[in-house]
């Protein structure tokens, strides 16, 4: 069976792109299928440091299209062993070093062995984004439950959608349940009324995705954080398994029980 | 290539990183030219102008226009492959070829029968003389729906768009526009007839875009940053979030289909009640 290309994507810049494709990528491969991602944020990558093979780069994707190496030679396997293999981006080049062809072409081959190719848009709705987006039949769409994200996502599934790609999945990162409780921020409900596509997947704001990003290791791998679970759902959910949305509940501890109690507001800010 | 005179249609997502163009859109008072690098292979070209019409395919769904082809004559092949090329990844129409050594655009119709009334002017739009520096995307909308063959002269004929209206697309129509879905922020509708729109309203809208004021803007739910009916305006207040996150607020109305149209040159909503009722009790638009 061949297989699953998907672009990772959102518009705005710092929602967790790149923190979604390694931790989907590392549940995808979980579940025991062969999973390759790739960065294409040319120049500014990431996905190698919040998987922790940074030190492991010899050759990357432009290397890749230009022919300098093997495709096989520029995939790094992951520290965990599982069949999980990155494609880093090329630090020191720009996104027109590679063109949407070329990309087509590297997805193409790699569809042909392997299960699942996840592709990290960088941000942007330029060249990186049009080569990112070329190569991919389906789109997971992150973003965060902020006015400028959504606005970011919707010209994004516009876009989306007038290069063929349709039905983009979205994936809601960071949501901060204390906050929705007390109206500051928006929920589930607001963000699919406005952006009309299917939600696949909702993420708590958790500091343990920071902690797991600056250690290189994601965090699914984390069996008692919350959004490590929450991304472990999705990837079932890509994979076509049914698995009801759980909706965010506020952690329960003392001191907000407390802070309920006397009605005393929380500071605005979010987890993570 | 005749493209000096013609200003550069960039409606940013057409860029092509470091690459030289051979595929060059440009437009002039209604005329909408795609320009083909004489030197370039054809299938090239081909692959460019794939690359530009589903890029944009929101625009390129209908309208006429013209190819030039520059000092280069087309063989039969070259020119049905071009032809197919529009006519599979485009609704648009090739109105005429403009091709061979010295032939440049005229600013004659392109075609007399479905030649289509001049774009209106707007804020978004320009004096047709003028030649303009940039058209905008909505410019670009504009002149295509206007050169539709289905557009009309009149304000008979409705437009139904079966999408809902996102972020940075924009939608002009000629007659009465019709709208199954939402109109989210940040994307603009104009009509020359009357815009109803079957979810909530939180782009720009503009009715009776030609300077009709007896135009409506008809709405499950208007909370628009920005409203216009002919040269009338209104745009939210400051504080209202509405049109921001599209929350819902206090405000009992909120939700409930509404009619938005002008009494006294201002704009006025109220709970709709039938598109020629008899509406007195509107209050002016505030968001």
């Amino acid at each position: 069976m061949k297989g699953r290309t998907i672009v990772i994507t959102s518009g705005k810049g710092g929602v967790g792109k790149t923190t979604a494709t390694a931790n989907l990528g590392s549940a995808l491969a979980m579940r025991g299928h062969r999973v390759v991602v790739i960065d294409t944020d040319i120049g500014l990558r990431n996905l190698d440091v919040i998987m922790g093979l940074e030190n492991r780069i010899v050759y990357d994707l432009v290397n890749v299209v230009e022919g300098k190496c093997r495709l096989r030679q520029a995939m790094i396997q992951d520290k965990h062993k599982l069949e999980l293999y990155l494609i880093p981006a090329a630090q020191t080049r720009e996104k027109d070093s590679v063109s949407p062809e070329q990309l087509k072409a590297v997805c193409a081959e790699l569809e042909e062995e392997y299960d699942y190719i996840l592709i990290d848009c960088p941000a942007g709705i330029e060249q990186g984004f049009k080569n990112a987006v070329a190569a991919a039949g389906e789109a997971v769409i992150v973003t965060t439950p902020e006015v400028s994200a959504i606005r970011d996502a919707d010209r994004v599934i516009g876009l989306l959608e007038a290069s063929g790609l349709h039905r983009p999945k979205l994936v809601i990162n960071r949501i901060s349940a204390e906050m929705v409780k007390r109206g500051d921020m928006m929920g589930q409900g607001d963000v699919e009324a406005l952006l009309a596509v299917e939600v696949i997947g909702l993420v708590p704001a958790d500091e343990r995705t920071v902690s797991a990003a600056n250690r290189g290791i994601p965090v699914v791998h984390d069996d008692r954080s919350s959004a490590g679970g929450a991304f472990t759902r999705i990837a079932a959910r890509i994979d076509g398994e049914e698995v009801p949305l759980q909706e965010i509940e506020p952690r329960p501890g003392m001191f907000n029980r407390l802070r309920d109690m006397v009605g005393m507001k929380g500071r605005a800010y979010s987890h993570a | 290539m005749v493209v000096s005179e013609h200003p550069v249609i960039d409606p940013g997502y057409s860029s092509n990183g470091g690459r030289r163009r051979a595929v060059l859109v440009t437009g002039r008072g209604t005329d909408i030219a795609f320009n083909l690098d004489a030197n370039a292979p054809v299938e090239q070209l081909a692959q460019e102008l794939t690359d530009q019409l589903m890029g944009q395919s929101f625009l390129y769904s209908r309208g006429g226009i013209s190819v030039n082809t520059g000092s280069r004559t087309l063989t039969e092949d070259e020119e049905s492959e071009i032809r197919r090329v529009f006519k599979e990844k485009s609704g648009l129409r090739i109105s005429r070829f403009v091709s061979g050594d010295g032939e440049s655009f005229t600013d004659g119709p392109l075609d007399n029968e479905e030649r289509a009334p001049i774009a209106p002017p707007l804020p978004l739009s320009r004096a047709d003389d003028v030649p303009v520096a940039q058209l905008s995307t909505a410019d670009l909308a504009r002149l295509l729906s206007g050169m539709s063959p289905q557009s009309e002269r009149s304000r008979t004929g409705g437009m139904v768009v079966r999408a809902t209206v996102r972020s940075g697309e924009s939608v002009h129509h000629f007659g009465d526009l019709v709208i199954l879905g939402d109109v989210n922020p940040g994307s603009e509708v104009s009509a020359d007839g009357d815009i109803v729109v079957m979810g909530s309203v939180k782009g720009l809208c503009h009715a009776g875009a030609a300077g009709d004021e007896k135009a409506v803007i008809i709405a499950l739910d208007i909370a628009s940053p920005c409203l216009r009916i002919g040269s009338a305006e209104a745009m939210a207040s400051a504080v209202s979030p509405r049109s921001r996150t599209g929350k819902r607020g206090k405000d009992s109305s909120a939700g409930e289909p509404a009619i938005a149209y002008v009494r006294k040159s201002s704009i006025y909503v109220s709970p709709f009640a039938g598109r020629f009722a008899r509406y007195t009790k509107g209050v002016p638009y505030e968001g």
